[in-house]
């Protein structure tokens, strides 16, 4: 069953990297967003790889891994990929499905575009990767 | 030492993080954020407490410690003090002046305000934590 314009809309503002932007940047993100269907086991983005995009969850769930040590658990409403968005440099990390996973796919170059224009996403994605550089950091001294 | 206005545009021009401001973008820069020094052996921002703001490196180097352990020496053009701002938590590390440290301070208040007048700046900040992240992220693994 296809995701219609409207679940896009209301699914991409729940994702907190999506939070307070205006009107036309969330109408411009939904019509960018393209829903990709994984199945059970298939490899959503692969370490080593050279990102074109961030994913959103909308359905199903994903394991984050390095190598073969699994990092973390996402469900619906989390993002990955979001470092690709800056530079395109190879993932450092793979994400998997662990059961069929509905995603909402943004290229970099569409996410770049709406970055230069809308300085909320570009400070939203800022404390994105500043929450997530605090959890690395808190991670590593246990 | 202060520097003169002048010097400190053409200082700021020279920092990548200022790198694609145009010379009267530099200028409010200068006017915005404030000089401050620290002697060598000064903690800056305290593990554990409240954040006192974003600060940029004109000269010296500062240590990133973490429950006492060095983690990164920052230098001239990096900057500190935007996590702890930007979360509004207190910082994860300690800040400490390795030698004389000339630094440009901006209250955290100011900061999210000061980013979106400078859109530039904002997009120079977000590759160089991408770069930390994947950093960190090697550390681990």
């Amino acid at each position: 069953m296809p995701v219609s314009i409207e679940e896009k809309a209301a699914a991409l503002g729940r994702v907190p990297l999506f939070a307070g932007l205006n009107a036309d940047t969330m109408a411009r993100l939904s019509d960018v967003a393209g829903e990709v269907t994984f199945p059970a086991e298939h490899y959503i983005v692969l370490q080593g790889q050279v990102g074109s995009g961030l994913y959103v969850i909308m359905r199903g769930g994903a394991r984050v891994l390095s190598g073969s040590r699994e990092l973390a658990r996402l469900g619906p409403g989390d993002f990955f990929g979001e470092l690709a968005v800056i530079d395109q440099e190879p993932r450092t990390a793979s994400v998997q499905a662990t059961e069929e996973t509905v995603c909402l796919g943004l290229a970099s170059w569409d996410l770049l575009r709406l970055l230069e224009s809308d300085s909320t996403l570009a400070l939203n994605l800022i404390r994105a990767l500043t929450a997530r550089l605090r959890s690395v950091t808190d991670q590593h001294r246990h | 030492m202060a520097l003169s206005q002048l010097e400190l545009v053409d200082m700021l021009s020279g920092l990548s993080l200022f790198a694609d401001l145009s010379r009267p973008q530099l200028e409010q820069v200068a006017h915005k954020m404030t000089e401050e020094s620290f002697p060598q052996g000064q903690r800056i921002l305290r593990q554990g407490f409240t954040g006192t703001g974003f600060y940029v490196i004109l000269e010296g180097e500062v240590a990133v410690r973490v429950d006492g352990e060095d983690r990164a020496h920052l230098a001239k053009g990096d900057f500190f003090g935007e996590m702890s701002v930007l979360l509004g938590e207190p910082p994860v590390a300690d800040i400490v002046a390795l030698r004389q440290l000339h630094v440009l301070h901006l209250g955290g208040p100011d900061l999210e305000d000061f980013l979106r007048e400078h859109p530039p700046v904002m997009f120079r900040m977000l590759k160089t934590m991408a770069l930390r992240l994947k950093n960190a992220t090697r550390w681990r693994s």
